[in-house]
């Protein structure tokens, strides 16, 4: 089997056990629907206010669901012994890095993709632009680039559950920074070339961290 | 000149912590090279 | 008998710098004398970047080469960097007080940049202390430590701009400032990082005496 076949067998593995126990995406979506909600009380849904926080309201919502999801991708494997089982599979351990990036990608892009215009209507917001849907595809992935090589590191601590948010959020923060301030822009209604800086901030974090988990993953998952 | 208070505290609050930190770590190193030569002597005793 | 040579040199190298700065460096205008907290901020802010290049060396080498050595300078440096980092916060915040009107100035990037550096640090250190097995910890750290140091740039950028500023090439700006000033910081820059270097050196060896205390109490329990 090539790279990619293998690689796709894993994400294929993950993607048919969430369609048969659904539990990453319902829950993660009813934690994103559900933050949303308490935003809404938080901050009082005048329209001025609204302007004024929605793209961060947006970015944290998604940055602590994509906690919420990360964690499930390794603790399931680990809950029912599976990663030794995928461990003895004559692969890389880089294919495992591979497989699960997409997989965790796929569920994080259909959260976003339901709770987006849930967002939308609620706020009465433009969110359904090119822009902001070019913004969120290209943050999370660098969200699943750095949030899987540590869900992976997190399974082997104590705490589990609790170590993933200690390592991954700070690490993020740039990308959030750039991803408030794109969306801000792209809420507002400007065009691809008014994003500038902040697209290549979030393309080169993307390529550079895909890259060096993808070259230090084999490490965190020995023996 | 107001200012001169923050100014002198800035620099007690950094030579402060700077040599709290390094008394701390000699300290810890005597303790630590006292007890590796009681160690090393119980290990001679018991071996002799 | 090497490090305390170095411990007389960082001393003297220390109150050199504190005559220089209390007495030699000119007041400047507009900011009054607690402008001589630059002289602190800098280095600081400079000490806890290179804490995480040395954190860095140390993974890379832990992680290839396997060698114990290496980890122990990794863990080593977060300490002390982590340290340094919160020096640099406190005197930040020391320095905007009377600048601003405000402990914490968010507009202020590089003030923000090391708030985030040190929740790397803290994470570098945190994840060590919750592995279970030594082996695998130290691993860990090593592997947020190399996350940890290529994140430093985007760091950087993004809080730079993140309010209209445009991110600070240099320190400090070469032009305007005062020779003395600028010799004055220079000297306060050597003198902590020999500092730091002799910092980092005692704490390398205060782990191997711990590592040895260990293997010698394996040793005493075994026999009898």
């Amino acid at each position: 089997m090539s790279f990619w076949s293998k690689v796709i067998a894993i994400t294929r593995k993950d993607a048919l056990s969430e369609l048969r126990t659904k539990e990453i995406i319902s829950a993660v979506l009813v934690f994103a629907l559900l933050v949303i909600l308490i935003f809404n009380f938080a901050f009082g849904a005048r329209p001025e206010a609204v302007d004024l926080v929605a793209s961060g309201m947006l970015w944290v919502t998604f940055a602590f669901a994509g906690v919420l999801s990360l964690n499930r991708a390794f603790i399931v494997e680990k809950e029912d012994n599976c990663l030794d089982g995928l461990l003895i599979c004559p692969m890389s351990r880089e294919v495992i890095y591979v497989g699960k990036v997409l997989a965790s990608l796929l569920f994080m892009l259909i959260v976003e993709a339901i709770a987006l215009p849930v967002f939308a209507l609620l706020f009465n917001l433009p969110v359904l632009t090119a822009q902001l849907i070019g913004i969120t595809v290209l943050v999370t992935i660098g969200f699943v680039a750095v949030g899987t090589l540590f869900s992976a590191l997190a399974v082997n601590t104590k705490a589990r559950e609790m170590v993933l948010p200690i390592l991954f959020l700070p690490i993020v923060i740039p990308l959030i920074v750039a991803a408030v301030k794109a969306s801000e822009l792209a809420l507002a209604g400007k065009s691809w070339g008014e994003l500038y800086p902040w697209l290549p901030i979030i393309i080169s974090f993307d390529v550079i961290f895909l890259v060096v988990a993808y070259l230090i993953f084999a490490f965190i998952v020995e023996e | 000149m107001e200012n001169a208070s923050y100014f002198l505290a800035a620099f007690a609050v950094a030579w402060a912590v700077t040599f709290g930190y390094v008394l701390v770590l000699i300290n810890r190193q005597r303790h630590l090279r006292q007890e590796i030569n009681r160690l090393k002597e119980t290990i001679k005793e018991k071996g002799s | 008998m090497k490090r305390l040579i170095l411990w007389g040199l960082g001393l003297v190298l220390m109150f050199l710098a504190l005559y220089l700065v209390f007495l030699y460096a000119p007041i400047e205008k507009v900011m009054g004398i607690v402008q001589k907290n630059f002289y602190l901020m800098v280095p600081m802010g400079w000490l806890s970047l290179l804490s995480y290049f040395v954190i860095f060396i140390g993974s890379i080498f832990y992680l290839t080469k396997r060698d114990r050595k290496w980890d122990d300078l990794a863990y080593s440096a977060a300490e002390v960097g982590i340290i340094f980092t919160s020096l640099a916060l406190m005197v930040g915040s020391i320095w905007a007080r009377p600048i601003w009107g405000v402990w914490w100035a968010w507009e202020e990037p590089r003030l923000t940049t090391t708030l985030v550096l040190w929740f790397i640090y803290l994470a570098c250190l945190l994840v060590r202390s919750l592995t279970v097995e030594e082996g695998r910890g130290a691993t860990f750290a090593a592997v947020v430590g190399v996350i940890g140091f290529i994140d430093i740039p985007f760091v950087i950028l993004s809080t730079s701009l993140w309010r209209g500023m445009h991110p600070p090439l240099i320190i400090f700006e070469e032009g305007g400032l005062d020779p003395r000033m600028r010799l004055t910081l220079m000297l306060s820059i050597v003198a902590y990082t020999v500092l730091y270097v002799v910092i980092l050196m005692q704490r390398v060896a205060i782990r191997r005496d711990e590592a040895e205390v260990k293997k010698l109490k394996g040793l005493v329990s075994q026999e009898s």
